[in-house]
């Protein structure tokens, strides 16, 4: 089916169209959400989120960009507030815990290059982040990038060449694994 | 050259081993459905359980306007003709604030109940904005001739103390917060004291012609 007779019928309140569409979306939405989030409960709230919001607000979707397009800006809105929320309240717990002195002890090296990876990835500051997510993982363009964080096309490539840039610097132990 | 050989084998290199990194599982699709088609209708109930609120808030709030012009039309009528008695006017004025004070007594002790029973289910995501609504009744009254009565005064700013709190209450996040205003409500006696301000019968809806 077209997706703007999908649209037509969803908004309609065609219960069949909203599945669909939905079906349609759906694993994208969740893998980008499940990949910046880093956890599944929150990937699905995230998601479940996105689709509420994208309900509601279909009426205001004037088809300038794909639909595909307008859901990834909801659901990076979305995950990147969402994402605050959670970080302030591991912080706060985080105080508690050095407050009663509780905290356990780091490790000081990660010989695993999958932890060591993960680790920088997690690092990166969220702008870099999130463009690497989309684009190096997530094979988003950089076109669909800048419309769903509403930036600059140029802004999202000089973030991903940032990123890259401390990611190299952070995996220079493993440069081995690359040259070779 | 050299640098450039080595920065395309370290994007490639990177682009294959960030594959690895928060690997989603498969998507709960079903799982992830019900549970917006879920937090849809509850969406829904809660716009619908909104309106009929507002649609009460603008009533009680129409009955006090009405009875802020009628005591202003006396007042004037009163200064004219100097004379410091009670007349029909006034009669019906203050019948016009006790029906909105009834009113606004009959909802909040009904809000409240349901507050208290609906927090042991867990469930106070609707009350912060109900609250809100009742408060800003609750501040009309305060500022209205409804006052003048202390019993009435202190209720009302028992009332509004209570409301402030919920309505200060972050939704579905807030149940401890919401567990000590129930306890300091019970500590105050306000529902009891809310109760016997009602008086007993049907609740006086209409105050066209009332005088």
């Amino acid at each position: 089916m077209d997706e703007r007779d999908l649209i037509n019928r969803v908004r309609a309140g065609d219960g069949s169209a909203e599945r669909a569409l939905y079906d349609a979306h759906v694993d994208r939405v969740y893998r980008l959400a499940y990949r910046l989030a880093g956890d599944d409960a929150l990937a699905q709230d995230f998601t479940q989120e996105t689709f509420i919001r994208a309900f509601e607000k279909l009426d205001t979707f004037r088809g300038d960009s794909a639909l595909s397009t307008w859901l990834h800006t909801i659901t990076t809105t979305v995950v990147l507030n969402g994402l605050r929320k959670v970080k302030r309240f591991h912080r706060r717990e985080a105080d508690l815990e050095a407050a009663d002195g509780v905290t356990g002890g780091r490790r000081e090296s990660e010989p695993d290059l999958k932890v060591r990876l993960r680790a920088a990835i997690d690092a990166l500051p969220q702008g870099y982040r999130t463009v690497f997510v989309m684009h190096d993982i997530e094979g988003f363009t950089h076109e669909e990038i800048g419309v769903a964080l509403g930036v600059e096309t140029g802004t999202s490539k000089a973030q991903l060449s940032r990123a890259r840039a401390k990611l190299r610097e952070s995996l220079a132990d493993f440069a081995g694994e690359w040259i070779a | 050259m050299m640098m450039d050989n080595d920065e395309t084998k370290f994007e490639q290199w990177l682009q294959d081993a960030a594959k690895t990194y928060n690997a989603p599982r498969p998507t709960p699709r079903d799982e992830m459905w019900a549970q917006i088609q879920a937090e849809r209708a509850q969406g829904a109930r809660r716009v619908v359980v909104q309106r009929s609120w507002l649609r009460w808030g603008l009533a009680a709030a129409a009955v006090l306007l009405v009875g802020i012009g009628i005591g202003r039309l006396t007042s004037n009528q009163s200064a004219g003709t100097g004379t410091p008695v009670a007349t029909a006017d006034t009669t019906g004025r203050a019948l016009v604030y006790r029906v909105a004070a009834t009113q606004y007594l009959s909802r909040t002790e009904s809000f409240l109940t349901g507050f208290r029973a609906d927090l042991r289910a867990g469930r106070v995501d609707a009350f912060p904005g109900q609250a809100r609504d009742l408060l800003a009744t609750s501040r009309l009254l305060l500022d209205s001739p409804a006052a003048d009565d202390p019993r009435m005064r202190a209720l009302l700013e028992d009332l509004e103390l209570v409301l402030v709190q919920i309505s200060q209450l972050e939704a579905g996040r807030d149940r401890r917060n919401a567990d000590l205003i129930t306890q300091d409500m019970d500590q105050r006696n306000v529902l009891p004291k809310l109760r016997s301000a009602i008086p007993a019968g049907p609740v006086p809806v209409r105050t066209q012609g009332a005088t």
